[in-house]
């Protein structure tokens, strides 16, 4: 059985922040990682993989991005991945979410065609658009389940135990389909030394839009239907009043005076 | 090209500058309500208190303020970033002295003759900072020493650097590290600080600065030559042998010895450190493993082979007890993002920690002798954690300090019950041939007295912290007298009685323990020809001496 | 194509630190600046480079082609509460911003509502807003899913040729508006908090990015409709005018069965009401502060004495403390209540952006540095267990005289 993981190497977005002063993107120090939750994803993989050694289950992670990406996806290997590629070339720059997900689609179908689940993170923490997972499954023609939070295979079908507003629902799909992970272990995973030895020895390929035959016109900005126009630091807050809160005895009092002041105080 | 060195030197005369030029703070009761934290460090010891604050600025401040100490028969503390932990910063009465204001980079340099890099700096800059700015390379061209060299628009360009030590608290001082010859786990393959000093400047209890490069004043005939103004001090090198284990007790002492050493790691009590240029390293990627055992004298067997594959060549090793692994254990069940690292097995009893350089080239290689090494010990390449992403050496990291931290808290909850209660942490070491001899001692001797305690440490130098953890005052007790035992026996075992942290105010008692009294006469005897009035960080090392 | 004009580059190097991607870089020989492999064509080099040298080349589209598409059309996303269907309240702030976008283009405002039974919530639409409502009932649309509901509404869009079109960004809107988009080659920019007609009759689409560091500003210039999902509680409802009508359109709508291809086994839906928080007018938020799972029963009491819901930070969740759905955040809900009370919550911006758009901020919290106090109108910095009791007393206390008189 075969689980392609969708992942994306993205910067620690933590730090990224505007100078307010210039506008512009103050880049120090900045580390890049495998998004969370792809990393989520790809654990879900890993455990689907231990839960049903009669399936022989093949992990391959797919990414686009620059050759840097290259250690995400050895990171993937490390982490349990059996395969993976990377889909790099220039030809892919400034391509948005419908060029990303066509580019990762050819990618799907040329390379690993016989899938039969695939599995995303809910949303990459750069981007935070949550698009490209379901937006792929479109271009593939597969049904897809999001917001997953565990995911079971039942013959040939997938059970995702899938998060709303109010709860949970379980929704299943018959394979091939495409399940989105929004939560994960709260503790990351650690490999061996010999998880990271043998991940240098699984195969880690590099592929150009020339190699899976993807028409240029089809990705990068050229295709991209939305375009960034600006970008800006979010607007400064300045707060009201704060006061020292030793004395508690009076800082209550005058919590509760503002809140009767405001009418936030019902009989 | 060998350069002639002498044992004597010549001291400079300074100015004094006009006190009220001194930011300083005066009144005991003044001090204590708005400026309690000088007069605490993190030894925790209470009852610190002074009549003066001081925030010099420059050699000629000092001056000043040791005129007035020596007029008024005042002591000085010497107060920096207060992260020590025997007490040397606390101040009991007289004067505390804070080198806050002193935190200024002079500037950055190039020894051409053994091809290093160093920076010139005042004491008060913390080793994050040093690291910030040397990693970060912010410095300007006039940072440059000499300034038509160029030297900063070379380094920018040149690969990163950093100051590679690491005593764990890197809030510390650079000038109270040097004071202290601090190490910590690297020290195993870097060195302590003493390693890493090119040069200092240090003014003495009388006012007089001595400008001391390494290289350029040895010992002759065990004895040192001071001139000073008006007087030539003979300063006799204490005849004891220093142990071959590591080592932060008493003053450094060898017959041919450089004259910087006897400054380096004197705990503040011979003079003070106004200015030092310190060598800086080449950054190399690291990657952090832990390797698992389930039993303990396989994973000592595995620190020996480890500390002696060249192949390997680890940064450190770090070892963590069956005791402190349950800790981690059953803070994990209660707070799994405190300790933030995956479930260890429960048949595991110890862990080893180290650090390798992170290459992918050679990594194969490395890994494969590792393997080896664990396969003769009981346990594999599986039984591991590996890591080298930044975030990754960070969760490694927080995870070394994850033990010392609950035991802190630990002990927090109990002082509620028992104010005076404290933990007791050993930090001896033996040779390496007794490692095994005295970690079956510590096992022996605490389990026989039924007292709570965990094991963790630097064990690649046999430098291992025993915790004992009273949960009453009679356990207290008893483990101040199974300390003492322990002292003696690493002694024994060719050992020291501080390998790290330094006598202070706490260890008096254990310096005799290492050297006798004839030893710590001769360290006195230094003491009083240095700081006759003693004036400065009287009560370091050993008690107020009484000069004649 | 981002493009360096020669003539006009100085080699200054700004564009070099500006860079978020290092992706342009000066060239010590030339001293002209290079682009790279990783250039995102963010812009941002573009807007910082003092000498006009930068540029970014974007295809257009023709105005004719333009002309073809008209109207802001609302997806009318529904849920069952209790025992009926009821439109969600994000539909109803839409049309709010919706109406203000339709009189900007001179355009008209209209509802797309999916659904099996659910004329009756038509009249809510008109009321608050929208011209027109395209009713598409069927069986197959009686709950929602992906299959159902994208092929439902690209089929509408398809032929009716609106302009905009807005989803809630709810968690079925944010699996549903994707699907759209890829189906009909369309770009679609999600969770904006800004939307507004620029000169050029296009929709500025205002967004966070990098977790709430950064905002972004974006355009679909040459597809159409232009597409975007908002979170609950980022517009507010308009009020509501009851004497407004409209026209319905009944859409003939094709569904087999076979075409939707996922099946809800099972529905885990909380009877607590306190899990909705979007929808609670007074939160009571916990944060890392409060130390201790038992501390919770404190932040319950206060909640209640105020009639409040409870909700917290991501912290919470992680520790297992508070279920997800009560967490506030980047990561969890995006909540506008008249009152939020913050305690023992440090404000990291991926909790500030769920929470900021809240009438009133109160923060309780010991650390006079925690970024919550720029947010908050009123702000103590104290210990909250010794604050929380004596305010909980004191308001006890109160509410008793008050009802003696």
């Amino acid at each position: 059985m075969k689980i392609v993981v969708l992942v994306k190497q993205v910067p620690e977005a933590d730090k990224v922040a505007v100078d307010p002063e210039t506008g512009t993107l103050i880049r120090e120090g900045i580390t890049s990682i495998l998004n969370p939750y792809c990393e989520y994803a790809l654990d879900e993989a890993v455990k689907l993989k231990n839960a049903h050694p009669e399936e022989n289950i093949e992990i391959v992670t797919i990414s686009m991005g620059p050759p840097q990406t290259k250690l995400a996806l050895l990171r993937c290997l490390e982490l349990g991945a059996d395969k993976a590629y990377l889909l790099s070339d220039r030809k892919f720059a400034g391509s948005d979410v419908w060029a990303t997900s066509t580019a990762l689609k050819e990618g799907v179908v040329n390379l690993e065609p016989e899938f039969d689940l695939i599995l995303a993170g809910k949303q990459a923490i750069d981007g935070d658009t949550a698009q490209v997972p379901a937006e792929t499954a479109e271009q593939l023609g597969v049904p897809q389940i999001t917001y997953g939070v565990k995911v079971q295979i039942v013959g040939k079908k997938v059970e995702v135990k899938r998060e709303i507003e109010t709860g949970y629902q379980i929704v299943s799909a018959r394979m091939p389909a495409l399940v989105t992970m929004s939560k994960g272990s709260n503790i990351r995973r650690i490999p061996s030394m010999k998880e990271v030895l043998n991940a240098r020895k699984k195969p880690l390929e590099v592929l150009t839009a020339d190699d899976i035959g993807i028409d240029e016109n089809k990705v990068g900005l050229k295709a991209s239907p939305t375009q960034v126009a600006r970008i800006f630091a979010p607007p400064e807050k300045v707060g009201g009043e704060i006061i020292d809160g030793s004395d508690h005895i009076d800082s209550a009092k005058k919590l509760l005076e503002f809140l009767i002041a405001n009418n936030y105080i019902k009989e | 090209m060998i350069s002639l060195s002498s044992n004597i030197i010549e001291s400079e005369k300074i100015e004094p500058a006009p006190i009220d030029q001194i930011r300083s703070v005066k009144g005991e009761r003044e001090i204590s309500s708005s400026f309690p934290s000088y007069l605490v460090d993190e030894s925790k010891i209470s009852g610190g208190h002074a009549n003066w604050l001081f925030f010099p600025k420059t050699e000629s401040d000092f001056v000043t303020i040791f005129d007035k100490m020596r007029r008024d028969n005042h002591q000085i503390t010497i107060s920096a970033a207060r992260t020590g932990i025997v007490g040397s910063a606390i101040p009991f009465g007289g004067a505390v002295v804070s080198l806050e204001r002193m935190d200024r980079i002079f500037g950055l340099g190039f020894d051409e003759e053994v091809g290093k890099w160093f920076l010139r700096i005042q004491p008060s800059l913390s080793l994050d900072q040093i690291n910030e700015i040397v990693k970060l390379k912010k410095l300007e061209d006039h940072h440059s020493i000499p300034p038509e060299k160029n030297w900063v628009e070379k380094f920018k360009e040149n690969c990163t650097h950093y100051y590679p030590m690491d005593p764990t608290e890197m809030s510390a001082s650079i000038g109270g590290t040097i004071s202290a010859n601090a190490s910590g786990a690297r020290s195993f393959k870097y060195g302590a600080t003493r390693n890493w000093i090119k040069r200092i400047r240090v003014i003495l209890g009388t006012g007089e600065v001595l400008d001391i490069p390494r290289g350029k004043y040895r010992a002759k005939d065990g004895e040192f030559v001071i001139k000073t103004a008006g007087k030539e001090l003979i300063i006799q090198i204490p005849t004891y042998k220093m142990p071959t284990a590591k080592n932060a007790a008493g003053l450094y002492a060898k017959p041919d010895m450089d004259l910087i050493d006897l400054f380096i790691g004197s705990e503040g009590i011979l003079g003070i450190i106004t200015e030092s240029d310190i060598w800086l390293k080449e950054y190399t990627s690291q990657m952090s493993c832990v390797a698992f055992f389930n039993n303990e004298l396989d994973s000592l067997k595995f620190v020996d082979l480890l500390r002696n594959n060249k192949k390997a060549d680890p940064e450190f090793i770090e070892f963590f007890d069956y005791n402190a692994l349950n800790l981690l254990r059953n803070k994990q069940k209660e707070d799994p993002k405190f300790v933030d690292m995956p479930n260890i097995s429960e048949e595991v009893t110890t862990a080893i920690s180290f650090d390798l350089s992170y290459s992918e080239e050679d990594m194969e290689e490395k890994f494969n002798v590792l393997s080896e090494m664990l396969e003769k010990c009981n346990s594999s390449l599986e039984k591991t954690w590996c890591g080298y992403e930044e975030r990754e050496l960070e969760r490694f990291k927080h995870f070394r300090h994850t033990v010392p931290e609950i035991v802190n808290n630990i002990i927090a909850e109990r002082k509620k019950e028992f104010p005076e209660i404290h933990k007791l942490g050993t930090d001896m070491s033996v040779e390496d041939q007794h490692l095994a001899d005295i970690m079956r001692f510590y096992h022996e001797t605490l389990k026989e007295e039924g007292l709570e305690y965990v094991i963790w440490g630097h064990i690649a130098e046999n430098h291992v912290h025993v915790n004992i953890l009273p949960r009453n005052m009679r356990e207290l007790e008893l483990g101040k007298q199974l300390y003492k035992k322990c002292a003696k026996k690493a002694v024994e075992y060719g050992g020291s009685v501080s390998a790290e942290h330094g006598i202070g105010k706490l260890k008096h008692e254990y310096l005799e323990i290492m050297y006798g009294e004839e030893g710590v006469k001769q360290m006195r005897a230094i003491k009083c020809k240095l700081d006759p009035n003693c004036i400065i960080n009287c009560d370091n090392i050993f008690s107020r001496s009484e000069c004649v | 194509m981002l493009k360096v004009d020669y003539e006009a580059c100085t080699g200054c190097k700004v564009c070099e630190k500006v860079c978020p991607f290092a992706a342009i870089v000066v060239v010590p020989e030339t001293k002209k600046a290079k682009v790279l492999d990783t250039c995102t064509l963010c812009g941002t080099c573009v807007n910082a480079c003092k000498f006009e040298a930068l540029s970014i080349e974007r295809r257009a589209i023709s105005e004719e082609e333009l002309a073809k598409f008209s109207g802001v059309f609302v997806w009318g996303e529904w849920e069952k509460k209790e025992d009926d269907n009821k439109i969600k309240k994000v539909v109803l702030e839409l049309l709010g911003k919706g109406r203000e976008l339709a009189e900007k283009l001179g355009e008209t405002l209209s509802v797309i509502l999916p659904g099996y039974n659910v004329e009756h919530l038509i009249p809510e639409l008109f009321h608050h807003g929208a011209d027109k409502v395209y009713l598409c009932e069927h069986e197959l649309l009686e709950q929602y899913t992906t299959d159902g509901y994208a092929t439902t509404i690209s089929s509408v869009i398809a032929t009716e040729k609106p302009s905009i079109v807005l989803y809630g960004a709810t968690p079925n809107g944010r699996d549903l508006a994707p699907r759209i988009a890829a189906r009909l080659a369309l770009g679609l920019t999600a969770d904006c908090t800004g939307l507004d007609i620029n000169e050029s009759r296009q929709l500025l689409q205002t967004r966070p990015a990098f977790g709430g560091n950064i905002m972004a500003s974006i355009l679909s210039p040459y597809t159409r409709p232009q597409m975007s999902s908002v979170r609950p509680n980022v517009f507010s409802k308009p009020n509501p005018d009851s004497s407004r009508t409209g026209d319905i359109v009944r859409v003939k709508v094709n569904l087999s069965r076979i075409v939707i291809r996922t099946k809800i086994i099972e529905e885990i839906v909380s009877k607590d009401d306190s899990i909705n928080i979007e929808e609670a007018k007074i939160l009571v938020s916990a944060g890392k502060g409060i130390g201790d799972k038992e501390n919770l029963k404190l932040i319950e009491e206060l909640a209640q004495e105020l009639s409040g819901t409870v909700s917290g930070s991501r912290a919470l969740v992680d520790l297992g403390w508070i279920p997800h759905p009560q967490q506030v955040g980047q990561s969890g809900k995006t909540v506008a209540p008249t009152l939020y009370l913050a305690l023992g919550i440090s404000g990291a911006i991926q909790h500030l952006v769920g929470m900021s758009g809240s009438d009133t901020i109160i923060s309780i919290n010991n650390d006079p540095e925690a970024a919550i106090f720029k947010v908050s109108d009123f702000g103590i910095v104290g210990n909250m267990f010794d604050i929380v009791p004596e305010f909980i007393k004191q308001l006890k206390e109160y509410k008793l005289k008050k009802q003696d008189k």
